[in-house]
C-alpha cells in the first residue's frame, strides 16, 4: 500500500463517519426551521454566541451541551442493565454503518489506480443495507423490553412490527429495481444512471421505476419511524415509546440515530432513484474532458449566487420593528462579509487550478469534489422532503399503518415486479 | 495472516454464542447469544469469500428470523418464573456429552487425517451475487424451484393454521 492508498482509505472512512454526524446538526436545524415555517411561527431565534445566532444553528449547540451535562440515570427497576445500555448504541451504530456502502462520487482514477468512493469498498451494496437495517430493529426491541415499562414495551412492539412489515414492500420494490439495473452494486447503479433515455432524458431510477420509487419512499419513511409512521413514539398516546426511560446521552444516541437514519435513507433514495452523484447530462468523462469550461462557468456563477444569497439574508435577517442600531443588521453584515470572503477564497482556489494545475489528476479530483457536492445537495433536498412530510401529514392509526403496508404496498410492489420484468423481457 | 486471526476470533465467538444459547436460563440472553453465533458464522462465510451467503446469513438469519424471535420473547414477556422447573438438566447434559463424545472424537480424527494442502485463491468473482445467481438459475434451476415450492407449501400451511383459530 502506498501512502496515497492509505490517505484515500482514511479520507473515505472519515467521510463515511463524519458526514452523517455533521448532517445530524443540519437536520435538527432543518426540522426546527421547517416546523416553524409550516406552522407560521419564528422557530429557534434566541440562542446566540455574542449576538450571532447562525439562523438558529446555535440552538443545536445549546441542546448538545444540555444533553451531555444531564444526569445519566439508569432506573432502579431495570433488570437487564447490559441490554438497556446496549440498545441505544445498536440503534446509532447500525444507522451509521448503513452509510458505509453508499457511493458519494464516481470511481476516482488517479494514474493507473481506481478508488471506489465508498467508506467500505464492497460490491454487495444494497444487500449490506438490508442486513444492517435489520439489526437496527434489535436496538428498538431491546430498548423497549429492557426498560420494563408499559409504554416502553408498547412502543417497542409497535416499532418492531412496523419495521418488519415494511421491510417486505421495500425489498420487493428493490427487486424490480435490481432487475432494471442488473446489479446489486451501488456504484454500478449510480454509473447506470448517468446514461440517457431516448438521448435526452437522464436515466434516473424514478424515470424507469415510477411506481417503485413511491413504494420505496413510503417504506423508507416507515423504516426510519418518521411521521406519519411515528406511532412507535406517539407522544400523545404512549409518551415517548421505547425511549421513555432514557435520559442524557443515552437518549441523545436515540435522537441522533433517528436523524442519521433519516440522512442515510435519503442518501439511499437519492442513490437508487435520483441519479446519485450524477449531474444530469454531464457524465464523469464529459466533466473531465471539459473541466476548464466547467470551472470558468462555476467562477462566473459563484458571485451571482453569492449576491442573491447576501440580498436574501439582508432582507430577512433584520428586526421586524424599529430598533436603535439594529443588532440583527450588524449580525447580517458579518455574515455577508463571511460569505463574500468564502466566495473570494473559492475563486482564488479555482483560479490557481486554472492557471497551474489543470489536466490529469487535478481534473479527476475536481470532478470528484463536484460530484460529492451534487450528492450532498440532492440528499439535503431529500431530507427536506422528510421534514416536509412530517409537518404536513398527521400520524396514522395502527390498523391503518398495517393495512397500507400489507394490503396496498405489497400487491403494488408485486404488480411492479411483473410489469418491470415483462418490459425487460420484451424490450431489454 | 490477518485472516487466520479473524478466523479464530469468529470461530471462538461462534462457539461461545452457542454455549450461551444452551447455558443461559433467561430466553432473551439465549436469543442474544444465538445472534452472536449467527453473526460470527456470517464472518466465517465472508472469510471464505462467499459474499452472497454472507449477506443472506445476515439478512435472513441474523436479521429477520432472530428479530422475529426477539419480538415474540418481548411480546409474551417471558420471565424466569414462567419457565418450567428442570431439576434434571445437568444429568441430561452429562448424558448428552457421553453420547456425543465418540462422534466428536471421530470428527477430530477426520480433521487430523486431512491432507495439508496449500490454500488456493479462487478466481475473481467467486461467491459473488452474479456468479451464484448464474449457477443457481442455469445448472440448479430444478432443485431451486422444488425448494421454493416446499417453502410455499409451508407458508400456505402456516396461513391456513393461523386462519382457523381466527374464525373460531
Amino acid at each position: 500500500m502506498s501512502a496515497l492508498d492509505i490517505l484515500l482509505v482514511i479520507l473515505r472512512i472519515a467521510f463515511g463517519a463524519f458526514v452523517p454526524l455533521s448532517f445530524v446538526a443540519v437536520l435538527v436545524w432543518m426540522e426546527r426551521r421547517g416546523a416553524a415555517f409550516f406552522q407560521d411561527r419564528a422557530g429557534p431565534n434566541r440562542c446566540n454566541v455574542l449576538g450571532f445566532r447562525a439562523g438558529g444553528l446555535i440552538q443545536n449547540a445549546a441542546d448538545g451541551i444540555k444533553l451531555a451535562f444531564k444526569e445519566d440515570i439508569v432506573p432502579g427497576h431495570v433488570k437487564h442493565k447490559f441490554y438497556f445500555i446496549l440498545a441505544p448504541m445498536l440503534v446509532f451504530i447500525t444507522a451509521l454503518l448503513c452509510f458505509a456502502v453508499i457511493p458519494f462520487a464516481d470511481v476516482l482514477i488517479l494514474g493507473d489506480k481506481h478508488y471506489i468512493m465508498q467508506a467500505i469498498p464492497m460490491d454487495i451494496g444494497i444487500l449490506w443495507f438490508l442486513a444492517v437495517v435489520g439489526f437496527g430493529v434489535y436496538g428498538i426491541i431491546l430498548a423497549g423490553w429492557s426498560s420494563h415499562n408499559k409504554y416502553g414495551v408498547l412502543g417497542g412492539l409497535r416499532a418492531a412490527a412496523q419495521v418488519i412489515s415494511y421491510e417486505i414492500p421495500m425489498g420487493l420494490a428493490l427487486v424490480s429495481l435490481l432487475a432494471v439495473y442488473g446489479t446489486v452494486n451501488l456504484t454500478e447503479m449510480a454509473q447506470f444512471q448517468g446514461r440517457l433515455l431516448f438521448g435526452f432524458i437522464p436515466m434516473w431510477g424514478f424515470v424507469l421505476q415510477p411506481l417503485g420509487v413511491i413504494i420505496f419512499i413510503v417504506a423508507a419513511f416507515a423504516e426510519t419511524n418518521r411521521t406519519p409512521f411515528d406511532l412507535a413514539e406517539g407522544e400523545s398516546e404512549i409518551v415517548a415509546g421505547y425511549h421513555v426511560e432514557y435520559s442524557s446521552m443515552k437518549f441523545a444516541l436515540f435522537f441522533m440515530g433517528e436523524y442519521v437514519a433519516m440522512f442515510v435513507s435519503s442518501a439511499l433514495i437519492v442513490t437508487l432513484y435520483f441519479g446519485s452523484y450524477q449531474i444530469p447530462w454531464f457524465t464523469t468523462e464529459t466533466l473531465v474532458t471539459y473541466a476548464r469550461p466547467v470551472v470558468i462557468a462555476i467562477m462566473i456563477g459563484l458571485p451571482v449566487i453569492g449576491y442573491f444569497f447576501a440580498e436574501w439574508m439582508k432582507r430577512n435577517n433584520r428586526s421586524h420593528y424599529y430598533r436603535e442600531n439594529d443588532p440583527r443588521q450588524k449580525e447580517t453584515a458579518v455574515y455577508v462579509a463571511l460569505l463574500w470572503s468564502l466566495v473570494a477564497i473559492l475563486e482564488v482556489v479555482l483560479l490557481v487550478y486554472l492557471v497551474f494545475a489543470h489536466g490529469g489528476v487535478a481534473d479527476r479530483i475536481l470532478v470528484a469534489l463536484l460530484q460529492i457536492g451534487t450528492f450532498l445537495f440532492k440528499t439535503f433536498l431529500m431530507c427536506f422532503v422528510y421534514v416536509w412530510v412530517r409537518w404536513t401529514l398527521p400520524r396514522f392509526r395502527y390498523d391503518q399503518l398495517q393495512k397500507i403496508g400489507w394490503e396496498k404496498l405489497l400487491p403494488l410492489a408485486l404488480l411492479n415486479i411483473f410489469i418491470t420484468s415483462a418490459i425487460i423481457v420484451s424490450f431489454g | 495472516m490477518i485472516t487466520t486471526y479473524l478466523f479464530f476470533g469468529f470461530a471462538l465467538l461462534a462457539v461461545l454464542g452457542a454455549l450461551g444459547l444452551i447455558i443461559f436460563k433467561h430466553p432473551m440472553n439465549g436469543a442474544m447469544s444465538f445472534v452472536v453465533t449467527l453473526i460470527s458464522l456470517a464472518g466465517l462465510y465472508a472469510l471464505l469469500s462467499a459474499k452472497l451467503i454472507f449477506a443472506i446469513q445476515l439478512i435472513v438469519y441474523a436479521g429477520a428470523i432472530m428479530s422475529l424471535i426477539l419480538f415474540i420473547i418481548m411480546f409474551l414477556n417471558i420471565q424466569e418464573k414462567d419457565l418450567p422447573l428442570d431439576p434434571n438438566r445437568w444429568f441430561y447434559l452429562a448424558g448428552g456429552i457421553v453420547v456425543v463424545a465418540p462422534i466428536a472424537g471421530l470428527l477430530i480424527k477426520i480433521s487430523k487425517s486431512l491432507p495439508a494442502t496449500e490454500v488456493t485463491v479462487f478466481e475473481d468473482g467467486f461467491g459473488g451475487v452474479k456468479e451464484v445467481g448464474q449457477l443457481l438459475f442455469t445448472q440448479w434451476l430444478l432443485p431451486f424451484e422444488i425448494v421454493s415450492i416446499l417453502l410455499l407449501v409451508a407458508l400456505v400451511g402456516a396461513v391456513v393454521l393461523a386462519g382457523k383459530r381466527g374464525v373460531n
